[in-house]
This record gives C-alpha cells, structure tokens and sequence, in this order.
C-alpha cells in the first residue's frame, strides 16, 4: 500500500479561521478535514498517513522557517505522494501550497499534486513545477476538487501516464506532447473546421498557441577589442573527420572543443559538418565557410581583437532542445570563464 | 553575439545581436563564387561580428553586413 | 478540370500464377513483378512481401510509398519522372485503395528512412500500419551513397513507382466499386452562388532544401529547389504531378501515396460549394537561405492577393529551419490580408519542454499540429523485420542512433528499439491523415 501525506491550512485543519492563521505548522498522525476524503477516494491504492497543518499567514510571512519545519516533520517518514488543498480561491492558501509542494518534491523527489482556483496568485507562480488541478472558487466544491487530485494522483501512484491538460484537468506546464485524440479526428477535418471559423471571423482554439518569446538582459559593450579575448562556437557539427566526440547529426545532447591554437588551420578532408539538417558539401569542402577560423587568424594579425581562444566549439542544432542546448552552454561557459573570454561568436547554420 | 543566416530565428529564441549570414549550409561563403569572393565576404562579416561584440545596444539588434 | 478516381477496395493481397484483382483480393505474379523491377540494372537484389495490419512485421528503412493506380488513356502515372511528360490533372484513374507499395533498403537507410510497424503499439505511428502493403525489399549497386547520411535512393524509390505503376494495370479493364469525381472549373467563372462564398486557396511547402539535385521533391519531374510557387490545379496534385524526395527526417515526409490522396486537398474540394470557394493550390517550397525564404513568401502573397484570395491554407513537409518558410508564408498572406490556417508538425524535444517551431509570429493564430518529431518512442521486438533493423542505428537515421549514455543504442540485442519519432516512416502526416495532435502537458 502506497503512502500519501497531506497539507492543508488552518482552516481546513479544523484549527480555526482568520484568527487562528499565525499558527506554526503541525503534524498529526491519520486524517484530518480533506484528508478523510482522500483516504476515501485513494483506497485500495494508498493510505493518508500523515495530515499536516499550518496557518496562512505564518507560511506567507514566515516562509523559509515554515518549509524548513515541515521537511524536518517529514524526514523519514514513508511517503510515496504528497498532497496539499485543495486551496480553492484563497489566494494565501495557494501561494503555501505551491510552495510546499515545490520544496517537498524537491528535497524527497516524491511526486505532489494540489488544486487552486485559476484566479488565484499560485497558479502561475507553481504552475510549471507541479500538476495543479483547476479547482473551484468555494469550498463547497470540496468534493469535486478532492476527487480530481485523487483522479490524477491514482494515475501517478499505479505508475500510469497522466493524460493531457484538458483531459485531467489540470494547468498546463508549458510541456507539450503529442498525443491521440478521442475522437480520431483527422488533420484535415480540424484544418476545415478552424478555416471555416476563422473566415465567418467565429471563435476558434489553434492547437499551437503562440508562446511569450524570453529575453535575456543584453551582455556589456566590450570596451576594448583590441585587447579581448574572443572565442568561436557552432551548431553547424563541424568536427575533425573522425568525429571524436560522437556528437549526433540531429537532436544532439553532445558537444565537443577542438584546437586551433598556433598556426592550425581548418581544411576539408580533416574536418567536415555531420550535421544532417542541410546539404553538406560546401562545409564538407571547407570548414571555415561555418568556423570561420582562417578569418578570424587575419583579423586577430591585423589587430581587430587581442587574442583568440585556442578551441572551437561544436554542437548540432537540428532537431536539438531549448534544455539540451542550455545543458551544452552550461558545460561549455566554465571552459570560457577559465581562460577569460571576454566574447562569443557563435554562428549557426 | 550570433551569427545566422535565419535572422527571424534568432530573434525568436532571443539573441540580442546578430549579424547575418548568407544561407544555412555556407552561412560565410558560396561555393557559386570564387574562392576570393568567399574570403572577402567571410572576413567582412567575421570583422562585422567582432565589432559588434563591443557595439553598445539597448536592444535587440540586427547588425548591417 | 476533371479528373475521375475509380476505387477498387482492397481487402487482401496473395501471391499467385497472374497479376489479377478479383472480389478484393489483389493476387501477385511475383517473380513476373521481380523480373519487371530487375529491369533497371541498377537494382542487384529484390525480393517481394506482404505486409498487412495486425502482422508481425517491422519494416526498416522504408523510403518510399506509392498507391498503385493506372491510366485508363495510357498515360504514365508519374509524368516527367517514370514517364514521359504530359499534363495531369484530368481523365480517368483506376485506384487500389487501403494499397500501397512500399521501398524498403534490403540493407543500407539514412537520415531520410524510416520504420513502420503492421501491429502492437508502434501500428498506430504511421497511416502505412493500416494499409495492405505490397512491400518490395531490394538493394542496388549505388556504390556513391552506400555509406553516406543523405541518401538519394534514386534506383529503389523509381522501381517503387515503376511496380505500383505496374500493380495498377491489373484493374484497368474492370469496372471499379466506386468514383470519385474531382473538378475544378476556372476560377473566375463560378457563378455568383460559389462566388460569394469565402474563397480559399492550398499553399503546399514540399520538401526542396538539397541544393544537390536527385533528393527533393518533384513536379512534372523538376525539381523544386529550382522553382518558384505558382498556381496548379488540386487534380494535379492527386494525379501524380508531384512525386516525394529523400531528404527530410521522415516522420516529416510527405510520400508520394500522401500526394496522390492528399487529405487536406480533399477536405477543401468537399467543402467547395458548400463553405468556401476553393480556389486551387499555389505550389511553393522550402529554401535553405532567408532571401529565398522570404521570396517564396512574397510570392504566395502576391498570388493569393491576385487571385482574390479571402483564406489560405499553408502546410510545410519539414520542421526546424523549415519553419522559418512557413512562419514566415503565414505572416505574409495575414499581412496581405488573407486568414490563414497552418498545418505542421512540432519539435519540443523528448522532454516536451522545447520551443514548437524555430520562429514565432502571432500573427500565426490558427495552426494545426499534428506532432512532435522528437517524441521517444519504445517499442519491442518484432517477429519479422522487412530489411535490415541496424539500418536505424547505424546509418544516421534522423529518429536514431547508435550510441547514447543513457539510453543505449536504438536497436537493441532482443530487437526492441527505442527512437525518435523522427524516425516513423511518414509518421506526423501533415498531408492531413493525422490522428495526433500536439497537447499540454
């Protein structure tokens, strides 16, 4: 039988209301409040063990000092799961169920699962990290919400995938998947459907809504090229032939460095691009068309810059992800911190 | 900095300077051309990229070649 | 235009003493079928199977499908590629349907190849699982692309054409279950009753980015790298006008079977007359170079506008740098005017986390999506396998690999694999048949 501890405020800890919200957080052993009704829907697959309460405004002004008893209280106890909510449209409430779940499920890798109504503020502070249920706006829907986590944590616990966003019932994560629709509605049905409404100028859902762009600050100016150090990097897999480093022609998770300290020059037939994205001849028959190494060695003799970095560095990035690349520039930066790189020319393909 | 011949993806995925390249296979060189061409170009726009590493920009910017 | 489709179901296929089709039951003279293929010199083994759902088979590296169909007036069924130039469109086709003949490398694949499955999990990843296959395994004495990543596969992918070609003709004198009837009238003389209904038109992005010639798609035989879009009419496109490439990852191909029945094609002819007023297709392509990206935007544009159009249609049979064409389609015909809707598949990684598309507009507020290329996918080993399994392992499959950290290699000891669905023959079916579609997680 699996093991699931749950989390719930002053309130529904059956403590007391407003008055009652400063309390610190408690541990008790079986069920209280929610908790019965999760033993209930949860039966046969696992047991609430544990019912943890603490007051709103402690977590909210206390924070730090509230997670960090909570995960002493659950220091060696057997859990599998844990819960907390759900939180309905109370927005303190949401904000500390997050926030426990968030530490919970990081300091003992177990998952978590709660529920908060979509007006509120935990919703898109927690709702990448976890699987939030879209919950109701008052507590009679006490029922309702408790019977969608429990949907979603019976899944987690029999080690089933958990379906889509809409399915289930929970915020999106900013993941998406593909996935077999019900009613096998094919392409070209929904492409008709979406023209039709989209030409009468009637409401339509498009199955790839258009995500915020990010933006990161803008490095400083170097204030003296003549003096800086710069380095070269590349997604167009140019490697030495051999490709040592067996980095991948597409979806690549590898990276490699190569020397051209000295007088080394990139030539075809001792490098080439395995990236499989586009018609490799012209880097095939010279490299520098990619890394442009011979350039970059006249311009460094004409004293454009002060010195360069003695190695290149190589991915694919065909078909490879956000994280896998960001993994790549994490492993890659020290190497560039090292020998104080004051810049980056990266050119991709 | 980035160098790329797909400005718009740059842009999306948010480098704040880029100097554009000419295609994806041979983003600082054609084979059409001659050897010549291709150097000239290649070290123009290697030139260009350094100098925009010390180019002071508010925003995201796409560099003159 | 017009242009008549007769069906001939079929509902089993069997080798036999002649090429006949009778009751639903396709029979094959099969060395008679081997002996028409080893015509071309360059084929140096072939062997034929059949592989229909519910098999235990996995077929790897599958290059190419075709449905089986012929000319009643004697035209070759591919002009300008297995036959001799001439205008398609119109005139009387007879079909096999729920048929199609499928290429698979007897040994060597690449990046472009790909694997079907005819049963268990893996049936469902590719509209091939459901189809009555007539599958020929062969290789060929192209000594130049044995061991390159980016295969032509010239002589395999013409003897696939050549043998559907071939199949065809044993319904030519029959007289077939059904017809379907597709025509087109010029498009400014419809009457007002189709006129005054929203018009659309069917923007095609095939394959086109080897700058090589003898890997992209063809139309009338030419290669698409070396166009610009223009107007064709839908009858065309069903007729074998245009025949599928080798070049992009797979589970973004667009065989040349999804051409000759292509499902959004259809869906806009059926709707003509009723919803909209369908127009016809402008054919573009994909380029590997911003300035002829954004021409063949311009161009579109410019066409749709000519035309009248109110609405347009854009799907792309490729994903990464691919996406910056079909952004970048989208936002012109939006700029100019016309309501767009986008058909595509996605590239969010393993972990689904990843940015869908390289480029984004939002302008691009209508897509439909019919997958992710990156999707891991497990499956376990199959009693036969069609071809050579290692093929998706070690010859630089775009959805495999031949060693990782993790995961190990693709094709493992017992004959599970595990890959990207980058690798699933035809698997995301942007032509319109697909069943999946991109959610959140």
């Amino acid at each position: 039988m699996k093991k699931v501890i749950l989390y719930v405020n002053q309130f529904f800890g059956q403590i007391g209301g407003e008055d009652k919200a400063g309390i610190e957080p408690e541990i008790h052993e079986g069920q209280i409040g929610p908790a019965m009704q999760f033993a209930k829907e949860l039966s046969g697959i696992a047991e609430v063990t544990h019912t943890i309460i603490c007051g709103d405004n402690y977590m909210g002004s206390n924070t730090d000092e509230a997670v960090e008893t909570i995960l002493g209280m659950l220091e060696g106890k057997e859990m599998d799961m844990f819960l907390a909510g759900p939180a309905f449209q109370a927005g303190r409430y949401t904000v500390a169920c997050g926030t426990i779940c968030k530490a919970v499920k990081e300091k003992y890798g177990v998952p978590v699962v709660t529920s908060m109504n979509e007006e509120t503020p935990g919703v898109d502070m927690f709702k990448k990290d976890m699987y939030i249920l879209k919950g109701g706006n008052i507590a009679s829907k006490m029922r309702k919400d408790v019977k969608a986590m429990a949907n979603v944590a019976k899944k987690i616990l029999a080690g089933e995938p958990v379906g889509p966003a809409d399915e289930e019932g929970y915020f999106a994560r900013g993941i998406r998947h593909q996935a077999w629709r019900k009613d096998g509605k094919p392409a070209s049905e929904r492409m008709m459907e979406m023209l039709v409404k989209k030409l009468n100028g009637e409401p339509f859902v498009s199955e790839l809504p258009i995500p915020k762009i990010d933006r990161v600050p803008i490095a400083p100016a170097i204030t003296n090229l003549g003096e800086a150090r710069i380095a070269l990097l590349n997604t167009g897999g140019i490697v030495p032939v051999d490709n040592p480093d067996r980095i991948q022609s597409a979806s690549a998770t590898r990276w490699g460095r190569y020397d051209i300290s000295g007088d080394k020059v990139l030539k075809g037939g001792e490098y080439k691009t395995i990236h499989a994205g586009f018609d490799p001849a012209a880097a095939d028959a010279d490299p520098n068309v990619i890394t442009p190494v011979d350039a970059l060695k006249e311009l460094l003799k004409e004293g454009v810059y002060g010195s360069l970095h003695p190695y290149f560095y190589t991915t694919v990035g065909t078909g490879t992800t956000e994280s896998e690349a960001a993994r790549m520039a994490k492993e890659i930066i020290p190497f560039l911190q090292e020998d104080h790189v004051d810049g980056c020319i990266l050119v991709s393909t | 900095m980035q160098m790329c011949n797909l400005v718009p993806v740059a842009k999306t995925v948010g480098a704040n300077k880029i100097v554009p390249t000419i295609s994806i296979p041979y983003p600082l060189g054609d084979p059409g051309t001659s050897r010549e061409e291709q150097w000239k170009l290649r070290l123009h726009r290697t030139r260009v990229a350094l100098e925009a590493l010390a180019a002071d920009v508010k925003e995201q910017t796409v560099f003159r070649v | 235009m017009k242009l008549e489709i007769g069906n001939f179901y079929v509902k089993d296929i069997v080798f036999g003493n002649e090429l006949s089709f009778k009751d639903g039951i396709l029979t094959v003279e099969k060395d008679e079928a081997l002996k028409f293929i080893l015509e071309d010199d360059r084929i140096t083994e072939a062997e034929l199977y059949i592989a229909k759902p519910g098999d235990k088979i996995r077929m790897c590296p599958v290059k190419e499908a075709i449905e089986p169909r012929t000319r009643l007036d004697g035209r070759g069924l591919f002009p300008g590629y297995t036959s001799e130039l001439a205008p398609a469109g119109n005139g009387v086709l007879h079909a096999l349907k729920n048929c199609s003949v499928l290429v698979v490398g007897k040994h060597w694949g690449g990046f472009q190849d790909g694997i079907i499955d005819m049963s268990g999990e893996g049936q469902k990843l590719t509209y091939f699982g459901q189809l009555n296959n007539i599958v020929l395994v062969a290789d060929t004495n192209e000594e130049f692309e044995r061991y390159e990543q980016q295969k032509k596969n010239d002589a395999l992918r013409r003897a696939g054409h050549k043998l559907a070609e071939y199949i065809g003709t044993c319904v030519k004198e029959l007289k077939p279950e059904d017809t379907d009837v597709y025509e087109t009238t010029p498009m400014i003389k419809r009457g007002t009753e189709i006129e005054k209904l929203p018009s659309v038109v069917y923007v095609m992005q095939p394959q086109s980015q080897m700058e090589a010639m003898g890997y992209n798609d063809l139309v009338y035989g030419w290669d698409t790298n070396h166009m610009l879009p223009t107007v064709m009419s839908p009858t065309e496109i069903l007729d074998g006008a245009i025949v599928s490439g080798s070049f992009m990852p797979v589970s973004s191909k667009w065989s040349t079977y999804d051409m000759q029945n292509t499902p959004n094609l259809r869906a806009l002819m059926d709707a003509h007359g009723k919803t909209i007023n369908f127009l016809g297709v402008i054919m573009s392509n994909l380029n590997v170079a911003l300035e002829q990206k954004e021409r063949a935007a311009l161009y579109v544009a410019q066409i749709a506008k000519s035309l009248g159009a109110d609405g347009a249609v854009v799907a792309e049979e490729g994903y990464g740098n691919p996406d910056a064409d079909f952004v970048g389609c989208l936002v012109a015909l939006e700029d100019a005017g016309v309501k767009t809707v986008g058909v595509t598949n996605e590239s969010t990684g393993r972990d689904g986390h990843g940015q869908p598309l390289v480029t984004l507009d939002e302008k691009c507020d209508a897509i439909v999506s019919c997958g992710n290329v990156g999707e891991l996918i497990e499956l376990p080993p199959m009693e036969t396998v069609l071809g050579e399994l290692q093929a998706l392992a070690r010859d630089g499959n775009s959805g495999g690999w031949d060693y990782d950290e993790i995961l190990g290699p693709s094709v493992r000891e017992d004959g599970s694999i595990i890959l990207e669905n980058n690798g699933v023959f035809c698997g995301d079916q942007v032509a319109g048949w697909s069943p999946k579609q991109m959610m959140e997680f």
